[in-house]
């Protein structure tokens, strides 16, 4: 492989991207060096534009005092407290809607009825926005922690449905025949059989869906706001104090960010198995 | 009647869309014990199909299968059907030695450390010892070929069924896997029905030749392979009696193809779903 | 013809279903009919706004924000995922920036983007492209990096320029992906513009529907809904009419 690719963006290299630029005459051009060089010159041109004055606005202030702001907000607990909110709900939701998710996949995957009559209903309900859902449920569950709990969990079963029982369908049927052949039952099957080799898939669903529950974590506490990160955003851009608002901006980035190395990290030790079949492909 | 393995008037019709393809029509045929039978046709004329059958994995459309003196209706525990795609059929998430030991597991002994000795027991049997704890895709297909063997064997089953076990395999490997599996037969005691479209595995390795003719599918002939065992992986094929065997065998098998087109053939081609 | 019916049927009885039990539920007082109406109550008043054609303007307004948005997201996203699939010098220059600016949800990007844009429609139409922006253009980049070597190779021994090889064999081969990556995108850009709309407080069906819930007109919220909802699965049915068009080569 010609270069070391982004982490997250980790795909093999077939193309050979350089090649078509013939032989570079600057090694350098072929490394992220450029990258971060750009990072820090956007940073800068940020701190000077405020701080010279070539940015007059009250929006606009320089990024260091967003980066003192933020490591105030955290230590007072200004920010970290609805930020800790915000994960406790994000949290809870994402495991109960994942874990309804494989289980209705699962479900849906396996028998045959069920699909036939459930599975337009999911495919109805889908494309529905989940923000249109928070104002309804309002009506329901107030306006607090059960609401956003519920609003993370309906975002997040969708995808996870959708990717456990397009794993289920896609599992050869050599498998399964395996499986028969040596008289493993209908339960054992699910679980031994079916479960893992749709692992792959699941993981899939489950790492789309977990940067959805963020978002909608976000979504449902900017409409639906009483306390959380969402909130202190939008109170933030109310009161005009946009260091905290950008502190606040930047903490669920890196929450974000966070979130989404954990779990490859996590569904590398997994799918060990699988990310090596890959490999070798 | 009392035959270990019979297979009573099997017949098996598909339908596809609204047509109905017929592939297989009555196939009768007994097994004894620690038989060795082939069941040997050209490609597309159901033989998969029969094995599936007699493994329990489909149910047919008219006859039946008993295995000692039982029905089979759905896949019994002392038969073992050992799939051509070996390396769809070895789970991708588990290692060699817990692949071997899925049948245990199964069958609900799977506890302790004689689990484990006796996985690689099957596993030094079949030559894999030193790869237990690798991947199916770290393997060779000859490798992967052979743990799918162990795992079967793991099951301790008395019938195999093995579906052109060899054909996706480099000819090198394939030698030496017919020679592993003919004395594995031998040790174990097994029944096997191999089923193949090399006429020169199936002389080399079975007691009986069960010929199939084309769709829909009935024996067209049986012959009785009386080599002598041990069968040697280059002596016998030399010897005068296998290619006399191989040469009748291959002769039918070709001459029944080229003649012009029967009925059957014709509809087949017009269905335009003779696959399989 | 009776194989579509057969896929359909089912779906329509456990739709009709569900109706009928939601409405029963309603007669019976088994839920609170002022908080969930029956479907014959959100119907007549889903009635009252499509008859007087009240839906058009800001269904219109919507979705012009939301395609304006969704265009301009495409457009760049695929371009420079293009542009950094097939050059290594531009993905080393720009990855670093993406990966710092991917993991931010761009839901709380609304806020910021008042401060700068205001309430209107440039604002959404920004807020739009950025949320749709980001899964197109790291599909696109995934998508041309995995075009088969092969591929690549034999247009090559045929003589075909390079630039001809982006629309011959790199945009086709990588299309697959890069349509994953606009349905996500897709997906995004409508959950943004109804939440931007909510936040910003200008028309629009986002606007009405939370409007209506404040303002306690429940039947109202539900009906707007419904007409979000069907507009929703419109666009997906034409999204997914468009990608069978497209990439006619791809087994189901």
């Amino acid at each position: 492989m010609a270069v070391e690719v982004g982490r997250l963006l980790s795909v093999p290299d077939t193309v050979g991207t350089a090649r078509w630029f013939g032989r570079l005459r600057f090694p350098i051009l072929r490394t992220r060096v450029t990258g971060f060089a750009l990072v820090v010159a956007l940073l800068l041109l940020w701190e000077c534009s405020a701080r010279l004055g070539w940015m007059v606005s009250q929006n606009w202030p320089p990024f260091s005092l967003v980066l003192t702001a933020t490591w105030r907000g955290l230590w007072s607990g200004e920010l970290a407290a609805p930020l800790a909110a915000s994960m406790a709900r994000m949290v809870s939701g994402y495991l109960i809607g994942s874990s309804c998710g494989i289980v209705l996949g699962l479900l849906l995957g396996t028998v045959r009825v069920l699909d036939r009559f459930v599975t337009p209903l999911i495919e109805a309900l889908r494309p529905l926005p989940l923000p249109a859902l928070v104002p309804p449920l309002i009506l329901f569950l107030g306006l607090d922690d059960a609401l956003k709990i519920f609003v993370v969990a309906f975002a997040v079963v969708f995808p996870v449905v959708v990717s456990t029982v397009g794993g289920v369908r896609d599992i050869d049927e050599v498998l399964i025949g395996t499986a028969r052949t040596f008289g493993a039952s209908r339960a054992r099957t699910l679980l031994r059989v079916v479960l893992p080799a749709a692992m792959p898939s699941i993981c899939a669903g489950l790492r789309i869906s977990l940067s959805l529950a963020l978002v909608t974590t976000v979504v449902a506490e900017m409409i639906a706001g009483s306390s959380g990160i969402g909130y202190t955003i939008l109170q933030a851009q109310y009161g005009l104090r946009p260091e905290e608002m950008y502190a606040a901006v930047l903490c669920i980035a890196v929450v974000g960010y966070l979130l989404n190395m954990g779990f490859v990290l996590l569904e590398r030790r997994i799918l060990r198995w699988h990310q090596r079949a890959d490999a070798d492909v | 009647m009392s035959a270990f393995l019979s297979v009573d008037a099997i017949s098996k019709t598909f339908t596809v869309g609204k047509q109905t393809l017929s592939a297989l029509g009555r196939i009768s045929i007994e097994i004894e014990r620690t038989e060795f039978v082939a069941v040997l046709g050209p490609s597309g004329c159901g033989k998969s199909t029969l094995l599936q059958i007699i493994a329990g994995l489909i149910p047919p459309t008219s006859g039946r299968v008993m295995l000692d003196g039982k029905a089979v209706t759905a896949p019994p525990r002392d038969m073992v059907y050992l799939f051509q795609q070996y390396n769809k059929s070895l789970f991708p998430w588990r290692t060699v030695l817990d692949n071997v030991a899925f049948p245990l597991e199964i069958q609900g002994n799977s506890s302790g450390r004689s689990v484990r000795q006796r996985c690689l027991e099957y596993i030094a049997m079949v030559g894999l010892s030193g790869s237990e704890d690798q991947y199916p895709w770290q393997l060779s297909g000859g490798m992967q070929q052979r743990a799918a063997i162990a795992r079967a064997l793991a099951a301790e089953p008395s019938v195999l069924l093995m579906d052109e076990p060899f054909s996706a395999v480099d000819a090198l490997t394939k030698l030496e896997l017919q020679t592993l599996l003919l004395d594995i037969w031998a040790k174990h005691r097994l029944t096997v029905v191999l089923v193949t479209h090399d006429v020169d595995e199936a002389v080399f390795m079975a007691d009986r030749v069960a010929m199939l003719s084309a769709r829909p599918s009935t024996i067209a002939s049986v012959t009785d392979i009386a080599l002598p065992r041990p069968r040697d992986t280059i002596a016998t094929r030399e010897s005068a009696s296998f290619l006399s065997l191989r040469h009748g065998l291959l002769d039918t098998l070709l001459k029944k193809d080229r003649p012009g087109p029967t009925p059957d053939e014709v509809r087949v081609t017009m269905d335009g779903a003779a696959h399989g | 013809m009776d194989r579509t019916g057969s896929r359909l049927l089912p779906g329509l009885v456990s739709f009709v279903a569900v109706l009928a039990i939601w409405e029963l539920a309603g007669r019976y007082r088994l839920v609170n009919t002022v908080l969930l109406p029956p479907p014959s109550m959100i119907a007549a008043t889903l009635w009252q706004i499509v008859r007087t054609g009240t839906f058009l303007a800001p269904l219109g307004q919507t979705f012009l924000l939301l395609f304006v948005g969704y265009a301009l997201a495409c457009g760049f996203g695929i371009a420079l995922g293009i542009a950094m699939g097939r050059s290594e010098p531009i993905y080393c220059f720009l990855e670093p920036l993406i990966e710092l600016m991917r993991p931010i949800p761009k839901a709380a990007l609304v806020p910021p983007l008042f401060l700068f844009l205001g309430f209107g429609a440039t604002m959404k139409v920004t807020i739009v492209a950025l949320a749709a922006f980001f899964p197109i253009l790291i599909a696109t980049i995934q998508g041309v990096r995995g075009v088969d070597r092969i591929a690549l190779d034999t247009a090559r021994t045929f003589g075909c320029p390079p630039v001809r090889m982006i629309f011959k064999i790199i945009l086709p081969a990588s299309l697959p992906m890069i349509v994953t990556g606009m349905r996500v995108g897709l997906g995004l850009g409508l959950i943004v513009v109804v939440l931007a709309e909510m936040l910003a407080g200008e028309g629009g069906l986002g606007y009405l529907i939370l409007d209506m819930q404040r303002s306690f007109a429940v039947r109202q919220m539900y009906a707007w809904i419904v007409i979000l909802a069907v507009a929703g699965l419109t666009i997906n049915a034409v999204f997914e009419f468009v990608e069978a068009r497209a990439i006619p080569w791809r087994s189901k």
